[in-house]
């Protein structure tokens, strides 16, 4: 692939073109030349886009693409798809599928699939057999097929026990080990945060302990076993303070947020709309800003879209039956710069990778061209036409936000939303 | 003429203190006809209206389906004590099922919060909500109400205390917005495990001591513990609940002041109150039953004269 990108911002504090506009040429695709009014020798495909952007490619260390298994809600292809019109160039993929991916076999399918794709498809293997909580899975065939994590999505592992064994366990290879923040005694049948709207409401409610409960233990866990803690999607200010805590005494421990509790509050709910059905639960205005903070200072090291495809069927009906999850890749820059600038969206949408094992490649002459295309001063309403996914449930769907994507280059390849 | 802001009951927060007050001025009018010795009226002989119970009810259903048959509508029960996602069809589906054989009005029981207002976005008939999960039942709020202000004259400055599993009940909430838009000022009583954690901020007092909330009030509401929507033990026996938060005729006797008893029913002889409180004079528990006929007359004939223009 041999193109030439006109009139680009640099958005890259690594680069020494950062906050200047270039143009870019991409031969066999790596970057060979950056410079100002740059002429197309040898009649290149050309990109002029308008208030072209460009930064290093984006990453989201937690989505579902549903294949194998639940490919009526979405398949690895249409998902990568959708990945690289959202301008991320490569995604961590749960293991939430039908079978769950939890063996080597599964890891090498999953890659398999996503071979050739602009987007790098990460998968994340189960920590434990069938997601069910109670035996390892095998990590480190799994490890050495290319699993970059192991969690079981959003199942919390109620053993202690358990996960002391699989910190200490995945420690020998260097394993990221994964743990849903979550008490389930705690939380029970709650199904939104529970506060003032639950209450006004009657649905049940999933206090912010629950998660806390569930933090400080793991952390205490990780203390006593050492290797490398990730802590998925927290949503609580006290989880921040815990995690903050756990930082200063110098435990590997990470965890990210996801854009929506960020961007939305349990005050959404009042119309029982499932869409706003996620988990952790959109909590209140003043936990969403204090993660904003946290986002701000680098207690929390990732933002994810906690991309969720789920199919109709499974939300059309009654509030306490409806499935969790929202799509997110579509919205998360849009999102993500109604909350943060340019700069800091960029940084946010790339700052995970290293945690994930995906080596940074800054925007540099030598070096391959993995890049995200954007023009961050777009505002528009987003509906149901910006969705790729197959599902349609977009927590954002008729939310205002600011910034479109182009689409990427990466692996050779260029991928362009129409 | 006056109408309803609303298309639909599906809680009391939707309406307004104007609603309310039209619900009771037409409940006053049927509750005169209930009285007569030919207790119907043809006003709704071109509607149908589907009793659509998920839920197992006795006297709700009984006086919801009164209430129809004295306003002259058609009337078709449905009855399942499973959901209906339980057995493979989606709640729209079934509503919409028995719409097409053209009913004008459902009047829907539910488990699941909100189960009212998620249909209300999906079908077109008018829907009643007699009940749905822990979130309101506002024909039992509206009753509540109707019979304070028949006791008491008013409900404006009075104060109520409602007694209980405040933790799963439809009928404290919609009561607490009842009470609130008309005026009154509102307490809930019990064990601090029934009691939701947030309540407080929804304007209402709370207290954990039956003497001191029944001193306080000039109403107590006495609800029901309901079990059956328990998932773990709130308490460790109603013989010790009743100790707490059972009311006697004894305790009745040592206040400073004659209080109202209400209870929505079922009561729970023994539990939350006594026989001898129940069957007392200032009980107007079985008054509550009367009214609730006439409410929801009210209701259905408010919402049908919107569906008819």
């Amino acid at each position: 692939m041999n193109i030439l990108i006109k009139s680009a911002t640099i958005i890259d504090p690594n680069s020494d073109y950062n906050n200047t506009t270039q143009d870019i040429l991409i031969e066999n695709g790596v970057i060979t030349k950056i410079e100002s009014n740059l002429s197309n020798p040898n009649n290149y495909e050309e990109i002029t886009l308008e208030n072209l952007h460009i930064s290093e490619g984006w990453f989201d260390s937690s989505v579902c693409f549903g294949e194998p298994g639940f490919e009526d809600r979405e398949t690895i292809e249409n998902g990568l798809k959708t990945a690289a019109y959202s301008g991320f160039t490569a995604v961590a993929m749960n293991a939430n599928t039908n079978p769950v991916i939890d063996s080597n076999s599964d890891i090498i399918f999953t890659k398999s699939k996503a071979s050739n794709h602009a987007v790098n498809l990460l998968p994340i293997g189960a920590l434990t057999v069938g997601s069910k909580t109670v035996d390892l899975a095998e990590l480190y065939d799994m490890h050495n097929a290319g699993a970059v994590a192991f969690y079981d999505y959003q199942k919390p592992i109620s053993n202690p026990n358990l996960l002391k064994i699989a910190l200490q366990y995945a420690s020998n290879f260097d394993g990221l080990v994964c743990s849903f923040p979550q008490e389930n005694k705690i939380s029970g049948n709650g199904v939104m945060h529970e506060h003032i709207t639950s209450t006004r409401l009657g649905l049940k409610g999933n206090p912010a302990l629950a998660e806390e409960l569930q933090v400080a233990r793991d952390l205490f866990l990780l203390e006593y076993t050492g290797g490398k803690l990730h802590i998925p999607t927290i949503s609580t200010p006290k989880s921040v303070a815990l995690i903050r805590e756990a930082k200063k005494k110098k435990l590997d421990v990470s965890c990210s947020v996801a854009i929506h509790n960020l961007a939305l509050t349990d005050a959404t709910l009042t119309e029982f709309n499932t869409h706003f059905k996620v988990l952790p639960p959109l909590r209140t205005k003043e936990d969403a800003e204090a993660l904003i903070e946290a986002v701000n200072d680098g207690t929390i090291d990732m933002v994810t879209s906690d991309h969720n495809p789920i199919d109709v069927e499974h939300k059309k009906v009654e509030f306490d039956h409806a499935a969790y999850g929202t799509i997110g890749l579509e919205s998360s820059f849009g999102a993500l710069q109604s909350l943060f600038s340019t700069e800091k969206a960029v940084e946010i949408l790339t700052k995970g990778k290293s945690r994930f094992g995906v080596a940074p490649v800054s925007i540099k002459v030598g070096n391959k061209a993995n890049l995200s295309l954007f023009n961050p001063s777009t505002s528009y309403t987003f509906t149901k036409n910006n969705i790729v996914s197959k599902s349609k449930n977009a927590i954002f769907e008729d939310a205002n936000l600011k910034g479109k994507v182009y689409g990427i280059v990466a692996n050779n390849k260029i991928v362009l939303n129409s | 003429m006056s109408e309803l802001s609303v298309n639909h009951l599906l809680g009391i927060k939707y309406l307004n203190e104007q609603d309310i007050q039209l619900i009771f001025e037409t409940a006053d009018h049927f509750k005169e006809v209930i009285n007569r010795p030919i207790k119907k009226v043809p006003s709704l002989r071109d509607i149908t209206i589907a009793n659509l119970f998920f839920e197992n009810s006795t006297r709700t259903k009984l006086s919801f389906e009164l209430a129809e048959k004295r306003l002259s509508a058609d009337v078709i029960n449905f009855s399942s004590a499973q959901s209906s996602v339980k057995k493979g069809e989606t709640l729209i589906d079934t509503v919409n099922n028995i719409l097409s054989m053209k009913v004008d009005m459902v009047v829907m029981r539910h488990p699941n919060p909100g189960a009212g207002v998620f249909l209300s976005k999906h079908i077109k008939a008018s829907i009643v909500n007699a009940g749905d999960g822990a979130h309101e039942h506002p024909t039992q709020a509206l009753l509540d109400s109707y019979s304070i202000r028949e006791k008491l004259g008013d409900v404006s400055g009075k104060k109520v205390v409602i007694v209980g599993d405040i933790l799963h009940s439809r009928v404290a909430l919609s009561n607490i917005f009842a009470l609130q838009l008309q005026g009154a000022e509102v307490m809930v009583c019990g064990p601090k495990t029934l009691i939701p954690k947030y309540i407080h901020e929804l304007g209402v007092k709370v207290e954990t001591n039956l003497t001191k909330a029944l001193n306080w009030c000039d109403v107590a509401n006495m609800l029901r513990v309901q079990n059956e929507r328990m998932d773990i033990s709130y308490f460790p026996s109603t013989r010790e609940y009743s100790q707490q938060f059972g009311v006697t005729k004894d305790l009745l006797d040592s206040l400073d002041k004659e209080i109202t008893i209400m209870h929505p029913g079922p009561i729970n002889r023994g539990v939350e109150i006594t026989s001898d409180v129940a069957d007392s004079k200032q009980s107007i528990i079985l008054d509550q039953v009367q009214n609730g006929v006439a409410i929801r007359m009210a209701v259905i004939y408010l919402l049908a004269s919107k569906i008819k223009q």
